[in-house]
């Protein structure tokens, strides 16, 4: 054992593991296929990959939390293959089917492991623990204590900030490896004709793909590990907020809490394994009967989503009990913080929706597994059934994913011009009010999918219903802001700029509700563009808002305002640029998910300032990294009311302390009466924690 | 006294509305046979549901009021209680999504199973979800031993109906030609029943994790465990109420 | 009072100059079909639409920011205004009107753009990975390229042999997936010649990129021209490997596999007949009959060292028995 766990000790196993762990499986891959196996192949690559990344956690922390974790997964994967290759072997089932899926097992074999290596991962990190104590019978304390300092942050902690925290880290780390995976595959994309992504499997052969079998798993795992980062990263803003905007210790259940944030792990580890195991080819969504077809990779893929729609469902359960059960008293509903409002409608569609998803995808592995013909037309299947179990989640999602930063706008807006927020009931209403039409709009994705001709027509209506509330809540922002002593610092750039950005998304959006038009934007980088806009003017913007915003209240010093809006001022005009640039092209005929493009539509140009941009884009976030690390050591101190705002977690000093107010308050007033001389939002007394 | 009266009322009423849905069963089996209305066979299935979900579940503490601070089991009971009706709500969207693929699949058909055999799980599902209720009555009003007994019934009864489903219907259903390959009603027919009994599966092992307990006193006083694992219990319940029909009941046979 | 004018003016002004640029920039493709013209009067509204909600928000948003900033040295907070009610009834029920608007021309605009025309001209489409087949039932023409005579309603009846597909030429802007099991229809009517290409908007897996075929639409004599053509050529073709040859070329295999030992997706076809084969498990097998018959029905069977197993295996039901002889009788004349 190293005498000190360090980031230093860190890489260097790192290093030192990723080497042996290529070596072994260079030697297994050897050893299974009988011929010289590619260097830069699935086994080498995978075991390198695991070898390095858990000898990085265990030079940085031990053989505990995280590092356990990690080995128990891969141990568990190992054994749940093996076992079903076993059971297979008895069976009589040999040869080349065995191997059929290659790499090392059959495709039940690596299905059946992936799961134990899930059970295997939660059982190894200790999230369980307690739970099993208590079906045994035993009692546990209600918190359990973290120690001071870094380490708690990779184990198990019960405290909701450590998992808001936990939650947000690893949402930036999925959003480096998806922006890294946009990187490699928009460089492709500058110029027309494949120039490293070769279709030549003697140029380019990582993982046993050709460069446009590489594109497309880049492109459906950017897309997949997109959408888990942003589930991530709304769940560590809520977690880390919700409870102490409503004046809760904790949320009300600390240890399903933990459970949510680290069953996104194994599931993180599932979506890259997907790239190794052959990767897939069929975008994030996953149609049938292409995804029937996909190579083993694809498998992971649904068993990932799988996972981790476990946590956004867990986790929103949470925050509905949470909000429901333990505010404080005098907090009625229409006394919340605006956020919360945003959090609850968040969560009412992750709660419910998400499970269509998980079915849809495990249904199309049963089809891969058992041959049952769901989606198969040849066995009386239906594959358009697939779109509207998917869609009915995966629409929805996207105001899972945009609702908490439009929230994050309106909580911060007030703040930033000293104005109360302009209709508050109307804002709290218009989030639940797109929450539940998003729940009947799906099929808009489905307008040239061959579904029944009659259809389109209520789903158009449907869809365009939705820019009621959204144009709500964009007027009632304008009101706020008109009139007000308005200030700029770093998160109220963010705010501008997420409104902006999303008011592109909001009115590219209606284009595509109209039948007939969509039936020429459908499928395009028109759509892609659109989308990319309603995202980062509805997560990323929002969310990089939300860190400048509350960075001072976790750690007590504040992030360089400098570099802060140095970021801001790259990444926007970057951002703008590169859409503009998707909507254009798209227009003209460039259609999605495409490695290459016809030089003859001369978009070359384009494309290249497009990734020019992307560039740009990666620069700005890497700032952020930047400043956001060295701040926590060395930002400016910020221990008080920083922004000078009324909410209650910035009536106490910074950071906060472990079990969140040591004195309980009590809601006196309205939650944003700037300008209001005399009155309060909350009041600190003892007295406040008799809330029942 | 009046503790005394409430528990034999609680139980009578269980015992009624177990009769209830006996009855309703038979109809609806009857239905089947005969004149068979998808309409009437859905209206009957709601109407079980409607029973199990307010009498068996007891929806409606839901809205109970609370006495004592938020640190007070009572108030942490009402917590949980929450947290367990959200989880079934999304749960039930699985469900729900399995029989919007049947209904898309089959529509007014349904696979080609043993009625008697269908009937006959359907009944010990039923009858478990009694004595559950009973068993769940019984601790709230301190009767440790009686709860064991009833909950040892469910338990057994529980396990034949895993049994009746996964080892002699499904390999029953294979030799008659229904496989998982072979048709959108083979699909259809091992998606749902192993979904559900996957279920029953788990509440099997939560039921033998709160008998353990209670062997050991934990629930003389704190008894939401039990209530808990009994509202699972009566939610497997309900989504075979729907499921039996579905794969059962409605519509002629399906190729 | 003076901010709102100030603002209104402006408001509208932006909106103008953005909805001219937008409109001179000429973001649409040509107009080819009848349905185009449709369309694009739909998108010509919607960028009116959209640049006067852009600029509805943004205008007094930015005005606010230069506008009401806060002055050096002031402390004080803003006046506290909660909101106002009719102010929130008007701007949720005017849009609401604004879209229960659009919701009728959005109808009318579909329903003319998917108009049925009677005796229009059927063309049945086969979507395959990765290639498109077009065939003219009423002259026994099958073709890789579509020929439209201008003017003429087409109505495309689509199928699709594997994954789903999608119809589109963005000139013609409508699309229509080809769902596998089922047929799907398309009603386009040419306006304009030219030559513009049909691109598979739907992912179809590894080449997708590389799904697309021309599409060329001429007058009704060169049309006819064509038609007569193909069906010479047609009849010429009489030896196994001729037709063999016209079957290569109609189910897109050139796409991955070259004729003159060009590296490709799949292996080479050049001097493969009777061959020695070196496979990935290390073995070696002769490029007989049977290996080839087989490798074209079931190509994961036996996979060629240093290539990925991405072939369809879904020529068996593409192709007749007799189909793939022919094809294989042509393989065998490559050398």
């Amino acid at each position: 054992m190293m005498k000190k766990n360090t980031v230093g000790s860190g890489l260097l196993l790192l290093l030192i593991a990723g080497v042996v762990g290529w070596g072994v499986g260079f030697g297994l891959d050897l050893l299974i296929s009988g011929s010289t196996p590619n260097l830069a192949g699935s086994v080498p690559s995978a075991f390198a990959l695991l070898f390095a990344v858990t000898a990085f956690f265990f030079g940085l922390y031990g053989y505990r939390g995280i590092t356990r974790g990690l080995v128990w997964q891969v141990a568990g994967t190992l054994l749940g293959g093996l076992f079903v290759t076993g059971i297979r072997l008895l069976m009589g089932m040999k040869g080349n089917e065995l191997l059929e899926g290659k790499f090392f097992f059959s495709e039940p074999a690596w299905v059946f492991g992936a799961i134990v290596g899930v059970i295997s991962f939660l059982a190894g990190v200790g999230v369980m623990d307690d739970w099993m104590k208590w079906a045994r019978g035993i009692d546990t304390d209600e918190h359990h204590e973290d120690k001071p300092g870094w380490e708690k942050y990779f184990g198990v902690s019960l405290d909701h900030k450590v998992i808001g925290i936990q939650y947000t880290v690893t949402a930036f780390v999925l959003i480096s490896v998806g922006g890294l995976f946009a990187l490699i595959f928009r460089t492709e994309l500058a110029q027309s004709g494949l120039q490293f992504l070769s279709a030549d499997p003697t140029k380019f052969n990582v993982f046993n793909q050709t460069g446009p079998q590489f594109y497309n798993t880049l492109m459906s795992l950017h897309g997949m590990i997109m959408i888990v980062s942003i589930l991530l990263g709304i769940s560590g803003i809520i977690n880390y907020v919700v409870p102490l905007l409503v004046g809760a210790q904790d949320m009300a259940f600390p240890r399903m809490n933990a459970f949510a944030f680290w069953i996104a792990v194994p599931a993180a580890v599932l979506l890259l394994m997907s790239m190794v195991l052959g990767g897939f080819d069929t975008g994030w969504t996953g149609y049938p009967p292409l995804s029937s077809r996909a190579p083993v990779g694809v498998q992971m893929f649904f068993w990932g989503v799988f996972t981790a729609g476990w946590s956004s469902i867990l986790g929103a359960l949470n925050v509905i009990a949470t909000v429901i059960r333990m505010r404080a008293k005098g907090m009625n509903a229409m006394r919340m913080p605006i956020f919360v409002w945003a959090a609850i409608a968040t969560s009412i569609i992750a709660l419910t929706a998400t499970q269509l998803i998980g079915l849809s995808f495990q249904m199309v592995s049963f089809q891969r597994l058992f041959g049952m013909g769901f989606f198969d037309p040849a066995k009386g299947g239906n594959p358009v059934l697939f779109q509207h179990l998917f869609w009915f989640y995966s629409h929805p999602a996207v105001y899972v994913f945009v609702l908490p930063g439009l929230g994050v706008i309106s909580e911060l807006l007030p703040v930033f011009v000293r104005k109360p927020l302009f209709g508050y009931r109307w804002i709290a209403m218009s989030s639940l009010g797109i929450a539940l039409v998003g729940f009947v709009v799906w099929a808009h994705h489905m307008f040239t999918s061959g579904m029944n001709e009659y259809l389109r027509v209520p789903f158009m209506y449907s869809t365009m219903l939705v820019a009621v509330p959204t144009g709500v809540k964009f007027f009632s922002w304008v009101a706020t802001i008109w009139g007000g002593k308005i200030t700029t610092p770093t998160p109220m750039l963010f705010v501008l700029g997420a409104i902006v950005v999303f008011l592109l998304g909001g009115v590219s959006g209606p284009p595509n509700a109209m039948v007939a038009l969509d039936l020429h934007l459908h499928d395009t980088y028109w759509i892609v563009g659109h989308f990319h806009d309603t995202i980062f003017g509805g997560f990323i913007f929002p969310f990089f808002a939300a860190v400048y915003y509350w960075f001072p209240k976790a750690t007590g010093r504040r992030m360089n305002e400098f570099w802060g809006k140095f970021h801001f001022w790259l990444m926007t005009p970057a951002f703008l640029t590169l859409t503009f640039g998707m909507m254009f092209i798209g227009l003209r005929g460039m259609r999605r998910r495409i490695a290459d493009y016809d030089p003859a539509l001369g978009f070359d140009s384009t494309h290249l300032i497009m990734t020019i941009c992307a560039f740009l884009i990666a620069l700005s976030v890497l700032i952020f990294f930047i400043n956001l690390v060295y701040s926590i050591k060395h930002g400016e101190k910020a221990e008080g009311n920083v922004w000078n705002s009324r909410s209650p977690e910035w009536q106490v000093p910074s950071p906060m302390p472990a079990h969140n107010y040591e004195v309980p308050f009590e809601v006196v007033g309205e939650p944003y009466d700037y300008g209001l001389a005399g009155s309060k939002y909350v009041e600190f007394s003892a007295a406040a924690g008799k809330k029942h | 006294m009046i503790h005394k009266q409430e528990k034999s009322s609680m139980l009578s009423q269980g015992v009624f509305i177990f009769i209830y849905l006996a009855v309703l069963t038979v109809i609806e089996f009857g239905i089947a046979l005969t004149f068979n209305s998808a309409v009437l066979l859905v209206a009957i299935a709601l109407v079980k549901a409607v029973l199990v979900v307010y009498y068996y579940m007891h929806i409606y503490k839901l809205n109970a009021e609370h006495e004592g601070d938020e640190n007070s089991y009572e108030y942490k009971s009402g917590t949980n209680r929450i947290g367990l009706w959200l989880f079934l709500v999304s749960d039930s969207f699985v469900f729900g999504g399995m029989m919007v693929m049947r209904i898309n699949l089959l529509g007014l058909s349904h696979p080609h199973l043993n009625q008697t055999l269908g009937l006959l799980v359907t009944g010990v599902l039923l009858v478990s979800s009694f004595f559950m209720n009973r068993g769940e009555t019984l601790i709230e009003n301190g009767d440790r031993k009686g709860f064991i007994t009833n909950t040892l019934v469910t338990f057994v009864l529980g396990l034949a109906f895993l049994i009746g489903v996964v080892f002699i219907e499904w390999p029953n259903a294979a030799r008659e030609g229904i496989t998982p390959g072979s048709g959108p009603a083979g699909a259809a027919f091992y998606m749902m029943t192993g979904m559900h009994a996957f279920h029953v599966f788990t509440g099997l092992i939560f039921l033998l994790v709160v008998l353990n307990n209670a062997r050991k006193g934990l629930y003389d006083e704190k008894h939401y465990p039990v209530e808990a694992v009994a509202v699972y219990w009566h939610f497997v319940d309900v989504v075979w109420i729907f499921f039996y029909p579905a794969l059962y009941l409605i519509g002629t046979i399906a190729k | 009072m003076r901010h709102f004018v100030i603002v209104g003016i402006l408001v509208v002004a932006v909106a103008f100059l953005a909805n001219a640029g937008l409109v001179s920039a000429h973001l649409m493709p040509v107009e080819a079909s009848a349905q185009a013209t449709e369309i694009d009067w739909m998108w010509n509204l919607m960028l009116a639409a959209m640049s006067f909600l852009f600029a509805l928000i943004t205008v007094p948003m930015f005005y606010s920011l230069v506008v009401f900033r806060r002055k050096k040295g002031d402390t004080t907070d803003a006046e506290h205004i909660e909101g106002n009610t009719p102010l929130e009834i008007t701007w949720t029920v005017i849009p609401l009107f604004v879209v229960v608007i659009f919701a009728y021309l959005g109808a009318g605009n579909l329903a003319r753009t998917i108009r049925n025309v009677p005796d229009a001209m059927v063309v049945k489409v086969v979507g395959s990975q990765w290639n498109w087949k077009f065939v003219y039932p009423d002259y026994g023409v099958t073709s890789q390229e579509l020929y439209l005579p201008k003017g003429k309603a087409v109505l495309l009846k689509m199928e699709s042999m594997d994954v789903i597909h999608s119809f589109w030429v963005p000139e013609f802007r409508v699309k229509q997936d080809l769902v596998p099991g089922r047929v799907t229809e398309l009603r386009i009517t040419p306006i304009l010649d030219g030559s513009y290409k049909v691109r598979c908007a739907e992912l179809c897996g590894t080449s997708h990129y590389k799904m697309e075929q021309p599409v060329i639409v001429t007058d009704n004599a060169e049309f006819t021209a064509w038609i007569t053509d193909q069906q010479a050529k047609a009849a010429a073709l009489v030896t196994p490997e001729s037709k063999g040859e016209a079957l290569v070329a109609g189910n897109g295999c050139a796409a991955c596999h070259s004729i003159n030992g060009a590296a490709g997706i799949g292996p080479t076809w050049f001097g493969l007949g009777g061959a020695q084969v070196e496979l990935e498990d290390g073995t070696t097998v002769t490029a007989d009959d049977a290996y080839l018959i087989e490798s074209i029905k079931n190509p994961k069977a036996k996979i060629v060292k240093g290539f990925a197993p991405v072939m369809p295996n879904t020529y068996a039901e593409i192709l007749t028995d007799e189909e793939i002889a022919n094809i294989v009788a042509y393989i065998k004349t490559l050398k």
